[in-house]
C-alpha cells in the first residue's frame, strides 16, 4: 500500500519533472504547468477539488517602477499560483496573503484586485510583460473583489455606502429612464468598471501602458473567496474563442503567463500595483 | 517633462504633456466683492449637472468663506502647507510649482483627500478672523475679515488632473480649452482627485468613476454663459473667452480685465497649473494674505479697481457682468452706455454706466398715501 502511495506521489512529479524539460536553475522561475482536469466548461471553484492535481508556483511580485505613478512598496510580495484546463477552458487559481478584506469603493477606499496576462499571440516571441506594447498585445483578465461583492451581495446602494445619506429626490425617480440617464454619469455610458456587471472579471486587452481596453466581448469568469486573511481568486477563460483579441491556447502549448495584484487596503489602484515578469506557462497535453 | 510657458508665473515650466494652448480659453472673472455667498450658483450647478445618485456632496461649484471655509476640508492650506515657503513677489515667479515638487516617482505633488473632507461643503460659513474688540471701526483694509470665494473648475491651461491620470481620460478641447473627463474612459484611479489642487474633481461612489465641471460646455457651444454665471443674482460674474497671453484683445471684456487692467487675478498661480478663473480681489482684506492666493499683482489690482468710476472703459467691462446670458466676445463703450457684442459683432446688450436714479415723491398725493423709497 505504501509503495502504491508513493508511485501515486511520484507519478504527477515526474510528469512535471519531464515538461521543465530538465532546464532551468535554481533560481529560474518554477513554470506554471496547466494540468489536465476532467470535466467540461467554465473551472470557476477556487475551493474545488481539481486544484489538487496542480502544482502550485510561488511567483515574487515586483514593485511597479516603470510608468509614472510608481508604486516602489507594494503591499503583496508573491502570489501562490495554479492552473489547470479541461481542454476547453483554462483556469488560474491566484492566492495571497491580505489581512484586509477591501470590496467597498469610495473615495478612500479602494478595492483589493488581482490580474492574469497573456499573450494574444501565443506563438511568436512574447510583448512585453508590462501590459504588452504596440503591434505586441496581450490580454488582461482582471477579477475585482468590489464586483464579486456586487455579485454575491448585490450592488450597494447610496445608504448601502452612506448609512445616513439622504436626499430629497433623484432624477430616475421622477423622469422617464432615457431622460434620467444624462444623470447617472458613467452608469449612463455604460462603463464597464461601474457596476451591474455578469462575471467579476473584465476581459481586456492592451498594448502599453495607458492603453488597456474592456473588450466587446467578455468571456473570462471567474470567482474569489477571502478567508482567514487569504484570497483565494479563480480566473478562467475559453481555450478558444472567436474573438480576434483573444489567444487561442491548445493541450500541449507552451507560452508564457503574468501577474498583477493590488492590495486596497494599501491603497493600490492603477499603476500603483505589484506585478510579475513573464513566466513559462505549459499546458499538459 | 516638456518646457511650457505659464505667463501666470512670467516663466517656462515643467509640465508632462507639450503646450497645446487653444485659440481661445473659456474663462471666467468673478468679482468677489459683490458675492454674498447666496449659493445660487451652487444650487443651479447642482440641479443641472449633479443631482444623481452618487453625487450628493459633489458641487462642482462651491462658495466658500475664506479664511476658514473650504470645500473639501482644508484643500488649500493642505496642498500650500505641503508645497512650503516659496518666493513670490514678481514678475517673475521663482518658487516650485507643484510639478517642480513632484516626489520622486509622481506626476505631481498632490493628495488624497478623505471622504469625510467633503461632509461639511459650508464649513466656516460667514466665520471672520477673530472679533472686533468693544469700539473698534474698520479701516481698509479691515483688521479682521472675510469674504467668499465661488469656485469651479478653473479649465486650467497646464491641467494637473489631466496630467496625472495615467490612461489619458481627461482631456482639453482644443476649440475652447475646456477640461473634460471622459466617463467612458475613466477607470476611477483618483489620480486627478489627488492630483488636482483645488480639488475639483470627484469621486462618485455610485459609478465608480470621478467626475468634473463641464464648463457647461453645451451652453458655451450655444453661445451662452455657463447656469453658475447666468443666475448669480449679484451679477458677479462674467464668463467668455481667453486669448492667448501675446495676443490679448482690448475689445474682449475678459482680455481687457485680465490682461489690460490686470484687475482679475488666478486662483494660487504659484501652483503651476495656468487657471482660467479669475478673481477680482476683496478690497477690505489684507495684501499678505491675498498675495497668497492670487499673486503678486493684488495691491495694484485692489487700486485699479477702486478708481473704475474714473475709467469709463473698465467702468463698461465692469457692467456687462450679469447683463445677459450670452457671451460677449467683444464690447464698446459709447457715451453714457455699454455694448456687448456676440462672435459676429452683432449686438447682444446695452447697458447704461449709472443705473437712472428716481426719487419718489414721499407722499402720494393720488392716493393720499406716504410712500417709502427703500433704495
Amino acid at each position: 500500500m505504501r509503495r502504491l502511495l508513493v508511485v501515486l506521489v511520484l507519478a504527477p512529479l515526474l510528469a512535471v519533472l519531464a515538461l521543465l524539460g530538465g532546464g532551468g536553475g535554481a533560481d529560474a522561475q518554477a513554470p506554471l504547468i496547466a494540468a489536465r482536469v476532467p470535466g467540461r466548461g467554465p473551472i470557476d471553484d477556487p475551493l474545488g477539488p481539481h486544484w489538487r492535481r496542480a502544482v502550485p508556483v510561488r511567483v515574487a511580485m515586483l514593485p511597479q517602477t516603470v510608468a509614472l505613478p510608481h508604486h516602489p512598496q507594494p503591499a503583496v510580495k508573491a502570489l501562490t499560483v495554479r492552473a489547470v484546463h479541461n481542454g476547453g477552458w483554462i483556469a488560474f487559481l491566484i492566492e495571497w496573503k491580505d489581512p484586509t478584506l477591501s470590496d467597498r469603493i469610495v473615495l478612500d477606499n479602494f478595492g483589493d484586485q488581482v490580474a492574469v496576462q497573456l499573450p494574444i499571440d501565443t506563438r511568436g516571441a512574447p510583448p512585453s510583460p508590462m501590459m504588452g506594447n504596440p503591434g505586441g498585445r496581450v490580454n488582461i483578465m482582471q477579477w475585482r473583489a468590489a464586483f464579486q461583492r456586487d455579485l454575491d451581495q448585490g450592488p450597494p446602494s447610496v445608504t448601502d455606502l452612506y448609512p445616513n445619506a439622504w436626499a430629497d429626490v433623484y432624477p430616475d425617480e421622477v423622469l422617464s429612464a432615457t431622460d434620467a440617464r444624462p444623470y447617472a454619469g458613467a452608469l449612463g455610458v455604460e462603463n464597464p468598471i461601474s457596476r451591474g456587471r455578469l462575471s467579476p472579471v473584465l476581459d481586456q486587452m492592451a498594448e502599453g501602458w495607458g492603453s488597456m481596453t474592456v473588450k466587446p466581448d467578455q468571456h473570462a469568469l471567474g470567482r474569489g473567496v477571502w478567508r482567514d486573511g487569504v484570497w483565494r481568486v479563480v480566473i478562467t477563460r475559453p481555450m478558444i474563442s472567436d474573438d480576434a483579441n483573444a489567444p487561442r491556447l491548445a493541450p500541449g502549448d507552451r507560452t508564457v503567463v503574468a501577474f498583477a495584484v493590488w492590495e486596497g487596503g494599501h491603497r493600490e489602484v492603477g499603476p500603483r500595483k505589484a506585478w510579475s515578469p513573464w513566466i513559462p506557462l505549459r499546458i499538459a497535453p | 517633462m516638456a518646457k511650457v510657458y505659464n505667463w501666470q508665473l512670467g516663466r517656462e515650466m515643467d509640465y508632462p504633456y507639450e503646450a497645446v494652448r487653444p485659440e481661445r480659453q473659456f474663462a471666467m472673472v468673478l468679482d468677489t466683492n459683490k458675492c454674498i455667498a447666496c449659493q445660487t450658483c451652487t444650487v443651479a450647478c447642482k440641479t443641472t449637472w449633479t443631482p444623481g445618485r452618487g453625487q450628493e456632496y459633489m458641487f462642482w461649484n462651491n462658495v466658500e468663506t475664506k479664511p476658514y471655509g473650504y470645500y473639501p476640508l482644508g484643500w488649500d492650506v493642505r496642498i500650500l502647507e505641503k508645497l512650503g515657503v516659496q518666493e513670490m513677489d514678481g514678475p517673475v515667479y521663482r518658487g516650485k510649482t507643484l510639478f517642480d515638487a513632484a516626489p520622486s516617482g509622481e506626476v505631481i505633488l498632490g493628495y488624497l483627500p478623505d471622504d469625510l473632507d467633503y461632509a461639511h461643503p459650508n464649513i466656516g460659513e460667514d466665520d471672520s478672523t477673530g472679533l472686533m474688540p468693544q469700539g473698534a471701526h474698520l479701516t481698509l483694509p479691515h483688521m479682521q475679515w472675510m469674504f467668499y470665494l465661488p469656485r469651479i473648475c478653473n479649465h486650467c491651461t497646464y491641467p494637473a488632473c489631466l496630467a496625472a491620470c495615467p490612461r489619458q481620460s481627461i482631456y482639453k478641447r482644443r476649440e475652447d480649452g475646456i477640461v473634460l473627463l471622459d466617463q467612458s474612459r475613466c477607470r476611477g484611479y483618483r489620480e486627478c482627485v489627488k492630483g488636482c489642487p483645488y480639488k475639483k474633481v470627484y469621486f462618485n461612489a455610485q459609478t465608480r468613476v470621478s467626475e468634473k465641471c463641464i464648463g457647461c460646455y453645451p451652453a458655451v457651444e450655444g453661445g451662452r454663459q455657463t447656469q453658475c454665471t447666468i443666475t448669480c443674482i449679484g451679477k458677479i460674474r462674467l464668463q467668455g473667452f481667453l486669448h492667448p497671453p501675446d495676443r490679448p484683445d482690448p475689445d474682449n471684456p475678459i482680455d481687457y480685465l485680465v490682461f489690460v487692467k490686470r484687475i482679475a487675478l488666478p486662483l494660487y498661480p504659484q501652483f503651476g497649473l495656468e487657471p482660467n478663473t479669475y478673481y477680482i480681489p476683496p478690497v477690505h482684506v489684507p495684501p499678505a494674505y491675498l498675495t497668497q492666493m492670487f499673486g503678486w499683482g493684488v495691491e495694484q489690482a485692489i487700486a485699479t479697481y477702486r478708481r473704475a468710476h474714473e475709467d469709463r472703459k473698465l467702468l463698461g467691462a465692469l457692467t456687462l457682468f450679469g447683463a445677459t446670458p450670452e457671451i460677449c466676445h467683444y464690447f464698446r463703450v459709447d457715451g453714457d452706455w455699454v455694448y456687448g457684442y456676440d462672435s459676429k459683432q452683432a449686438e447682444i446688450v446695452r447697458v447704461p454706466l449709472r443705473e437712472p436714479t428716481v426719487v419718489r415723491e414721499a407722499y402720494d398725493a393720488r392716493y393720499q398715501t406716504f410712500r417709502t423709497n427703500v433704495t
